[in-house]
C-alpha cells in the first residue's frame, strides 16, 4: 500500500515544509524543526533530506529571489507535491488505525 | 563581515553545481544571522564546520545534464557511424567494391612479403647459444687485392681452442658431400657434412636419440637426421648403434639422431666425425689450404657475459702467419676475422674483404615493395574518399549542426576506414591463404599461418590500424575541417588544394608503379642475359656424373664402352664442373714472375677430351696421347696468358705445384663461375685418375634419351653398388640464378599487382569525374562536340598526371636498378627504351582504364543528362 519508503527524518522534513507553506527553504526549515522538535539538525542533513524527497516525487522547488542577507543569492523553495501529500495521509492513516487498535490496557499509563 | 573564502573555495570544488548556489546562500544567511548573534569568530567557525558537513557523496554527485552530451566513444553513437558506414558501403557499391578489392590486394601482398621476410629472419635464430656463435673467416691480402673467404683450414678449430681461453667450443665444417648408403638391400645417395666433436653442444639442433658429448667423438660415428633414421630403420631409437655402409667401403655406427630444423640456412642429413673426415683427406693437414668453414662459441662468464668477440678479433688477426710462414714470402696475407653466425644468412657477401649486402637487400627491397603496394592502395582509398566527399559533405554539416566536434568526425571517418580495412584483411587472409602453397613452391620455404602464434594476430591488428589510419586520415581531416554553413547553404566550393593533393597522389601512386615495371623489365633483361650469353663452352646436351665407387677406377673402360654407345660424343673428366669452379692455387711460377705478387688461379685436374667435350675454342692443342710429355703440359686460359703476360704463350715454360713444363694451348675465357665474379686465370692439367672428379659427358644433339640409356647400363655393370644419379649441366647452370629468377618472377607478380591496383584507383575516379561533368559533356555535345573530342577532354587531366610520374620515377628507377646490377660483373646496359616502354605501358594501360568510362559518358544521350533540371 505504502508507494515508497519514508525514513523517520524524511518524514518529519516533508512535515514541516507543509507547516512552512510558501517559505520553505533550507535555513528556514531547519530552525523551524529545531523549534518543533528540539533537536538540533544540521544543515546538511536537511538539504540532502530535501532533494531525496525531491527525487521520490513528494516534493517539488523552484528558485526564488536573490536576496541581500544571502549574499545575492537566489535560494530553492520546497513545496509537498500530491504525491507527497498522499503518503502522508498513508502514514497518518496507518498511525490512527494502530492508535485505535490499541486497548486501553495495551500500553503502560504515561503521566503527561 | 566574510566567512572563511578557503571554505567557499572548497564548497566550490566539491559541491555539485546544481546545488551550490542554494547551499551557500543558506550558509552565509545562516552565518550572518551567528555573526550578529555570537560575534565574528564563532561565525566563522560554524560556517567551516557546516561546509564540512556538506562533505558527503549525495553532494558530490553532478546532475546528469538534460541535453547531455553523448560521449564519441558511446554505445549508440557507434552504433550509428558503423550503420552510416555500412549504408556507405552498400549504396556505392562500385566504389566500395574498388576499395575493399584495391585494400585487399595491397594487404594480401604485403602480408605475404611480411611472412616472408619474417621467416627469413628466422632462419638458424633458433640456436640456444646463437649470439656466442660466430664464423671464423678469413680476409686474404695478395695481389693488390683484398678477398674475404669462409675457407679456412682443417687443423684451424682446434688450434684456436688451444690457444684462446675465451673459445669454449670450437668445429670445423667440411663442404657438403653426396656418399651412397647402404644398410641391407636399401642403397640411396644422402648429401651431408663433417663437424668436429663439438658440433652438437654449439648448435641447438634437438637430439632424438644419442647425446651431444658422444655424437662424433668416435672415427667411425655417425650422427643422422630423423628422416634417414625413419627411412632405413624405421625410428630414431632402432637406428642407435646400428651400421651404416658408406660408398660401399667403410661401416659406420650411427651414435645419435637429430632432427633438421626447417629453418636452418645449411642442412645435411648425416654428420660424420672430423677425424674420419681428415683420415679420407690427408692433404687437408696442411695449414696452406683453405677449403673448410670454422666456427667457434665463445665462452660466457659466471653471469653469462659473453667474452669480448671485438677482443678475440685483434689477437687472432695474425694468428696464421705462425703456422703458414711461407704466406708472406708469397705476396700473400690472411688475417683472420669473425662473423656473428646468425647473421650470416642474411649478411653473406662480401666485397673487397669486407662486409657488403647479402640476401638482406632482397629482405629490405621486398620490404620497400611492401610498403609501396599497401601505399597505392591507401591512396586508392584516400582520392575516392576525398573525390566523392561532396555527397559526403552534407552530413558533415549536418552532424556539425548537431554539436558534433571535429575530433569525433576524425574519429568517425577513420573508423569507418578502419571497417573497410577490416572486410579488405579478412579477404586478404584468405587469398594469403589459398596463395601460400604456390609462393611456398617458388621461395623454397615451408611459411604457414601461425594461428597459435600470438605474433601473428599482433601483426595482422597493427597491419589493419595503419592501413586504415594512413587510408582514413586524410579523408578524415579534410571532411571535417569543412565549414557547416556553407556546407549546408550549399556554397562550398573545394578549393584548387585538395585537387592538387588528389593529382599528386595519383602521381605518386602511378610512379611507384612505374618504378616497379622498369624495375622487373630489367630484372628480366638481366636473366634473359645469363640465359643467353655464351659462357665460352657449351651447356647444352652436357652431363655431369661423380666418379665415385668403382667408376674412378674402371674409368677407362667406362670411357672406351661409352664411345661406342649411342648417343654419347665425348667424354673427359674434370675437378668441379663447368659452372662450379673446383678451387684456387697460387703456386704456380714462370720465368719472369715478380716473386712478391701472389695471383690465383682456377685449377682443374682433367682428362683428355677437355676442350672438344666442353666445346670450347682452343689456341694451340688440347692433352693428347701421341705426346708422352703431356703429363707435365698445361692449358691456360687467355685471362691467365694475360696476367702471365707472354706475348705467345704456346710452347712457354710453366710450373705448377713444382712440376716444370709447357703451355700446350691457350683457351678461350668461359665462366667457371656465376655471373657476379669476373673471368679469373685458370689452368688444366692432365690426370691420370678420375677418384674425386666429375665425369662430363657430352651427347649427340638430339640423343639425350639414347644418351642416358647408355650410361645407364654402364652404370650399372662397372658400378653397380652405386645408384645411377646425373645432372645436366643446364640445370645446374640454371641453380646458380635461383635468387634472381625468383626475384624476377616476385617482381613480376608484384609490379603487376601493383599497375592493377593504381589502375582499380585511376578507374574510380575517372568514373566519378564522368559523373560529375554529366552536364557539361551534355551541353559540350548539344553544341555539336564529337564522341572523339570528349573521350580526349576527359582523357588528358590523367594522362598528364601519368606522363609526370613517368618523369618523375625514370631517375629513381634508373639509380635503383644501376645499383642491383652492380652485383653482377656481367651485366646489361639501362638502355632508354626502357623506360619508354615501361611508359608506354602505364600511359597504356592507364588510357585503357579511363577509357572504359569517358566513352561510356562521351556517348550519353544529352537529354537525358539535360532533362533533370
Amino acid at each position: 500500500m505504502r508507494r515508497s519508503y519514508l525514513g523517520e527524518f524524511e518524514e518529519v522534513v516533508l512535515l514541516t515544509v507543509a507547516v512552512l507553506g510558501t517559505g520553505a527553504y533550507g535555513v528556514a526549515i531547519t530552525d523551524e524543526l529545531d523549534r518543533q522538535t528540539g533537536r538540533a539538525v544540521s544543515i546538511s542533513a536537511v538539504h540532502a533530506a530535501l532533494h531525496r524527497l525531491e527525487e521520490k516525487g513528494m516534493l517539488k522547488s523552484h528558485l526564488g529571489e536573490a536576496t541581500a542577507e544571502r549574499g545575492g543569492r537566489r535560494k530553492r523553495l520546497f513545496s509537498v507535491t500530491v504525491l507527497g501529500s498522499r503518503t502522508l495521509h498513508d502514514i497518518r492513516a496507518v498511525r490512527d488505525q494502530l492508535w485505535d487498535s490499541i486497548s486501553p490496557q495495551g500500553l503502560p499509563a504515561v503521566s503527561l | 563581515m566574510k566567512p572563511p573564502k578557503y571554505a567557499d573555495k572548497l564548497l566550490q570544488f566539491f559541491c555539485a553545481p546544481h546545488l551550490f548556489e542554494e547551499i551557500q546562500g543558506d550558509l552565509y544567511e545562516r552565518f550572518l544571522r551567528n555573526a550578529k548573534l555570537f560575534g565574528l569568530p564563532y561565525a566563522r567557525r560554524q560556517y567551516v564546520r557546516e561546509v564540512l558537513s556538506f562533505l558527503k557523496p549525495f553532494f558530490f554527485k553532478r546532475q546528469a545534464n538534460e541535453h547531455p552530451s553523448i560521449s564519441f566513444l558511446n554505445p549508440v553513437m557507434i552504433r550509428n557511424y558503423l550503420k552510416i558506414a555500412w549504408r556507405n558501403i552498400a549504396h556505392n557499391k562500385s566504389f566500395s567494391a574498388i576499395n575493399i578489392l584495391g585494400l585487399a590486394l595491397g594487404m594480401a601482398c604485403s602480408l605475404l612479403i611480411l611472412l616472408w621476410i619474417q621467416d627469413e629472419f628466422s632462419v638458424d635464430a633458433y640456436h640456444a647459444n646463437g649470439p656466442q656463435l660466430y664464423n671464423v673467416m678469413e680476409r686474404q691480402f695478395y695481389d693488390g687485392k683484398v678477398d674475404a673467404s669462409p675457407g679456412t683450414p682443417a687443423l684451424l678449430a682446434d688450434e684456436l681452442k688451444k690457444e684462446f681461453p675465451e673459445i669454449v667450443y670450437a668445429s670445423g665444417l667440411s663442404w657438403e658431400q653426396e656418399l651412397t648408403f647402404s644398410v641391407g638391400e636399401k642403397l640411396n645417395k644422402e648429401k651431408g657434412r663433417a663437424a668436429g666433436p663439438d658440433w652438437f653442444k654449439m648448435h641447438s639442433l634437438p637430439l632424438l636419440a644419442g647425446t651431444a658429448e658422444t655424437a662424433l667423438n668416435g672415427p667411425t660415428n655417425i650422427a643422422i637426421s630423423r628422416q634417414l633414421a625413419e627411412n632405413y630403420f624405421g625410428s630414431p631409437q632402432a637406428a642407435m648403434g646400428k651400421s651404416i655402409r658408406l660408398g660401399n667401403k667403410d661401416d659406420y655406427q650411427v651414435s645419435a639422431v637429430y632432427e633438421m630444423p626447417e629453418n636452418s640456412s645449411e642442412t645435411y642429413d648425416y654428420v660424420l666425425s672430423w677425424a674420419d673426415f681428415m683420415r679420407h683427406n690427408e692433404w687437408l693437414k696442411e695449414w696452406g689450404t683453405n677449403a673448410l668453414q670454422t666456427r667457434i662459441q665463445l665462452r660466457t662468464d659466471r653471469n653469462g657475459v659473453p667474452a669480448d668477440p671485438g677482443r678475440l678479433e685483434a689477437k687472432m688477426k695474425a694468428f696464421l702467419k705462425k703456422y703458414n710462414p711461407k704466406m708472406a714470402t708469397k705476396g700473400l696475407d690472411i688475417q683472420l676475422f669473425l662473423q656473428p653466425y646468425p647473421e650470416a644468412y642474411l649478411y653473406s657477401n662480401f666485397k673487397n674483404g669486407y662486409q657488403d649486402g647479402g640476401r638482406i637487400e632482397y629482405v629490405r627491397l621486398f620490404g620497400i615493395v611492401a610498403v609501396f603496394i599497401l601505399l597505392i592502395a591507401c591512396i586508392n582509398f584516400m582520392n575516392l574518399a576525398t573525390a566523392r566527399s561532396v555527397k559526403r559533405a552534407r552530413e558533415v554539416g549536418v552532424r556539425k549542426v548537431v554539436g558534433a566536434g571535429r575530433g569525433w568526425l576524425i574519429g568517425q571517418f577513420i573508423g569507418e576506414a578502419l571497417v573497410l580495412t577490416s572486410l579488405a584483411l579478412v579477404l586478404a587472409v584468405g587469398v594469403v591463404w589459398m596463395l601460400l602453397p604456390v609462393f611456398n613452391t617458388l621461395t623454397e620455404k615451408h611459411i604457414s599461418f601461425q594461428f597459435a602464434n600470438a605474433s601473428f594476430w599482433v601483426t595482422l591488428l597493427v597491419m589493419t590500424l595503419a592501413t586504415a589510419l594512413i587510408a582514413g586520415s586524410y579523408p578524415a581531416l579534410f571532411l571535417s575541417s569543412l565549414n557547416p554553413v556553407r556546407i549546408l547553404k550549399g556554397s562550398i566550393r573545394f578549393g584548387s588544394g585538395a585537387r592538387l593533393f588528389r593529382q599528386s597522389l595519383v602521381v605518386f601512386q602511378f610512379a611507384l608503379s612505374m618504378l616497379l615495371i622498369i624495375g622487373t623489365i630489367i630484372v628480366y633483361r638481366q636473366i634473359d642475359f645469363i640465359q643467353t650469353k655464351n659462357l665460352g663452352f657449351d651447356r647444352e646436351g652436357m652431363i655431369y656424373l661423380q666418379a665415385e665407387g668403382d667408376l674412378a677406377a674402371k674409368y677407362e673402360t667406362f670411357k672406351q664402352e661409352l664411345l661406342r654407345m649411342p648417343g654419347i660424343q665425348t667424354v673427359t673428366f674434370m675437378n668441379g664442373t663447368p659452372t662450379t669452379s673446383f678451387g684456387t692455387t697460387g703456386n704456380v711460377q714462370w720465368p719472369g714472375k715478380d716473386p712478391a705478387t701472389s695471383i690465383q688461379f682456377q685449377f682443374s685436374q682433367v682428362d683428355y677430351d677437355f676442350t672438344k667435350t666442353l666445346k670450347v675454342k682452343v689456341a694451340g692443342r688440347d692433352f693428347s696421347r701421341d705426346f708422352a710429355t703431356d703429363s707435365v703440359s698445361y692449358l691456360i686460359n687467355k685471362t691467365a696468358a694475360r696476367r702471365i703476360g707472354y706475348r705467345d704463350p704456346i710452347g712457354k715454360p710453366l710450373t705448377l705445384w713444382g712440376k716444370p713444363g709447357l703451355i700446350i694451348g691457350v683457351v678461350d675465357d668461359f665462366h667457371q663461375n656465376s655471373l657476379h665474379v669476373a673471368i679469373e686465370p685458370f689452368i688444366a692439367k692432365l690426370s691420370p685418375a678420375a677418384e674425386g672428379k666429375n665425369i662430363i659427358i657430352r651427347t649427340q644433339p638430339g640423343q639425350t634419351k639414347q644418351a642416358l640409356a647408355s650410361l645407364e647400363t654402364m652404370w650399372h655393370q662397372l658400378n653397380p653398388t652405386f645408384p645411377f644419379t646425373y645432372q645436366f649441366a643446364d640445370e645446374a647452370f640454371q641453380r646458380l640464378y635461383r635468387s634472381e629468377t625468383v626475384v624476377g618472377t616476385l617482381a613480376n607478380y608484384f609490379a603487376f599487382l601493383a599497375v592493377f591496383i593504381s589502375c582499380l584507383g585511376l578507374f574510380g575516379l575517372a568514373a566519378f569525374m564522368a559523373e560529375q561533368r554529366t552536364k557539361e559533356i551534355g551541353v559540350r555535345k548539344v553544341l555539336g562536340a564529337s564522341v572523339t573530342s570528349i573521350v580526349s577532354l576527359l582523357s588528358q587531366d590523367f594522362l598528364k598526371l601519368v606522363g609526370v610520374a613517368i618523369v618523375l620515377s625514370s631517375p629513381v628507377a634508373w639509380y635503383a636498378m644501376n645499383r642491383w646490377l652492380q652485383d653482377y660483373a656481367y651485366k646489361v646496359e639501362i638502355e632508354w627504351w626502357v623506360f619508354a616502354l615501361a611508359g608506354l605501358l602505364a600511359v597504356g594501360v592507364a588510357l585503357l582504364t579511363i577509357s572504359f568510362q569517358s566513352i561510356k559518358a562521351a556517348l550519353m544521350n544529352p537529354v537525358k543528362s539535360l532533362r533533370s533540371e
